[in-house]
């Protein structure tokens, strides 16, 4: 890898991202319709209040594994799906890259597929904590103007907040990994984003992003363990609300993530670098 | 005299059975402009695709500037100037960032690298246009930014392929201004891919005329054109004995060959403006009525035909090649890959 062309790339492509506020905004339309509309609505904790509060405590914890109420619990769930959201544009930009001709002219100048590639993850991985943070201030927000709002239980310390932007980072690397070698391996958009729409709504559904932890059934429990997703709002929920009723602690599953984003990005660069190669 | 790109048994398949560049070899010198000119689907973008090392050999061997193709392709990208067809230039960026992404790409030492763009977009004439985006540039400014990218990193050797196409007649004249101009103060070799016979004829120093894969005709202009040996009138009977008048063609004085074509004879001549009026009076004996006779100087056109035996078109429909290349992608896309 070459510093300068890699520089070079990164820099266009954090360029062509900040003059396309559209995109951003995308990105962040499905987490903020899910807070504003799903979230509120599906706020069922308050329909608890007629147990006594030591039964309600121990119920809200069974369900929700130390989340005050299912807004909180669902609301940092919501902030780590941004890292699958906002990478979803990074193998669509790759795809009108070569529909423009843009990706040929890179292709032919002496950068390397790892150069192409690395840039373009690097942009890709690293707009959606810049994102995250923005939902996670709009779920804080939200509960300031009459609305359920994100509570955290336990101030966040500067160890809890590297994990949480490592967590986001490591699932944006995977997920960008992911579509960038389905952008360099595909030539129709239409294709890509039916493929996007595949993979997205069913990594959602079988995260614990939106569902209470206690509410799943155990298979279900047993799938989400292992998706990249719930991983990533683990992380998130132990440093917002405690881990008392986590399995793990949080550095555990930020070990599962390294194993995401590593298995992730070697398929993607094969893949990457065999769709760079001169054709024979 | 070196050569700077030598090519052997050039030859690309395409799915196994369409032969697209079919074992071509011919060399440029160092310094020339090099014209393959040939019509759509004739092989001329494959080859020069083979030769930047953008599209693998399936057979043969070329070197370019010293470099083999295939075992450096690398070193090679770095040392050669590339202009496409279409523009590749990132139209969310400026002129003046794609140029700068450019040079970075292609190693231009980066405290040269501000006077290099800033050179380029003067002799261009993109100056007063360097920081819009390009998305707001005519086709003309796009075509001269290209060609600015190409040359960011003073290659010793520059690839156009048909780098006029879609430019007006004061674009393509524009254009080739500056080629003209870069090669006289660089002294660059530029091999370069073209359906224009015009252009061929006017700005190369040698062409290589390409037909189905196979190059069939080389040399520098004059010497193609003065292998047609003369002017040829083109001589349409109406009916009566064709044979008969082919022989009188032949007879008549100054006629160096005779060859029917499409119903009508092709006669070579050294000057046909004599000849013509004894055409006419040889046929009228015969008691043939004629439909036409026409005159042609020599020309990359006629050259075309008497190389090719037919007439170059522009804008021919798909070849065989296109054809399976286009069935190729197409098959590709649906099944989700490159």
């Amino acid at each position: 890898m070459n510093a300068r062309r890699w520089g070079a790339l990164t820099r266009r492509e954090l360029l062509k991202l900040l003059r396309n506020p559209a995109a951003i905004v995308t990105s962040l339309m499905l987490p903020i319709l899910y807070l504003v509309l799903f979230g509120q609505g599906f706020n069922f904790t308050s329909s608890l209040s007629y147990l006594p509060p030591n039964e309600r405590t121990a119920a809200l914890n069974a369900l929700l594994l130390g989340a005050p109420n299912y807004f909180s619990y669902f609301a940092a769930g919501m902030v780590g799906f941004v890292g699958v959201t906002a990478t979803l544009f990074v193998g669509a930009n790759v795809i009108f890259d070569k529909l423009f001709g843009t990706l040929k002219r890179t292709a032919a100048s002496p950068a390397t597929a790892t150069d192409i590639f690395g840039a373009r993850l690097v942009a890709g991985s690293l707009q959606p904590v810049g994102l995250a943070f923005l939902v996670l201030g709009l779920a804080i927000l939200l509960g300031h103007v009459g609305l359920s709002g994100l509570q955290p239980s336990i101030g966040v310390t500067v160890v809890g907040a590297v994990e949480i932007v490592l967590s986001i980072l490591l699932l944006s690397l995977m997920f960008a990994s992911l579509f960038l070698a389905l952008g360099f391996t595909i030539d129709q958009p239409q294709t890509y984003f039916a493929l996007v729409n595949a993979i997205n709504l069913p990594v959602l559904l079988t995260s614990a992003a939106l569902y209470p932890w206690g509410a799943m059934p155990t298979w279900l429990q047993n799938v989400a363990s292992y998706n990249p997703v719930t991983l990533t709002v683990e992380v998130i929920r132990i440093n917002l609300f405690g881990g008392t009723f986590y399995p793990q602690p949080a550095l555990v599953y930020l070990g599962g993530l390294i194993a995401w984003a590593v298995a992730m990005f070697a398929i993607a660069t094969l893949l990457v670098r065999r769709a760079l190669a001169p054709k024979v | 005299m070196t050569d700077t790109i030598i090519a052997e048994g050039l030859t690309r398949v395409f799915n196994g059975t369409v032969r697209a560049v079919d074992g071509i070899s011919f060399s440029v010198h160092d310094g020339e402009v090099f014209g393959f000119l040939g019509p759509n689907g004739a092989g001329k973008t494959t080859t020069l695709s083979m030769l930047t090392a953008v599209l693998g050999l399936t057979a043969g061997r070329a070197t370019v500037d010293g470099l083999d193709v295939r075992e450096h392709p690398h070193d090679l990208k770095q040392r050669i100037g590339l202009v496409f067809q279409e523009s590749t230039a990132d139209q969310d960026l400026t002129g003046r960032e794609n140029l700068v992404l450019a040079a970075a790409l292609f190693g231009v030492p980066l405290r040269d690298t501000p006077k290099r763009v800033d050179d380029l977009l003067g002799r261009l004439a993109l100056a007063d246009s360097a920081d819009r985006l390009v998305k707001t540039y005519s086709g003309g400014m796009r075509r001269r930014l290209e060609l600015a990218v190409g040359i960011i990193h003073s290659p010793h050797v520059l690839f156009l392929d048909e780098p006029t196409l879609g430019l007006d007649p004061q674009g393509r004249a524009g254009f080739w201004k500056i080629i003209g101009e870069l090669r006289k103060d660089t002294g660059m070799t530029v091999f370069l891919t073209t359906h224009y016979l015009d252009e061929a004829d006017g700005m190369c120093d040698r062409i290589a005329i390409i037909d189905h894969g196979k190059i069939v005709a080389t040399g520098t202009p004059s010497e193609l054109k003065d292998r047609l040996g003369g002017d040829v009138v083109t001589v349409r009977p109406l009916g009566g004995d064709r044979a008969a008048l082919e022989t009188a063609l032949k007879a008549l004085p100054g006629v160096t060959s005779v060859s029917p074509q499409d119903g009508t004879f092709r006669v070579k001549c050294p000057s046909g403006e004599t000849l013509i009026p004894r055409i006419v009076g040889a046929a009228t004996n015969l008691g043939i009525s004629l439909g036409g006779v026409s005159l042609r100087r020599p020309s990359l056109d006629e050259v075309f035909l008497e190389f090719t035996g037919r007439e170059f078109r522009e804008d021919e429909g798909p070849t065989a090649t296109d054809r399976a290349v286009f069935m190729s992608r197409f098959q590709d896309a649906r099944r989700g890959r490159r």
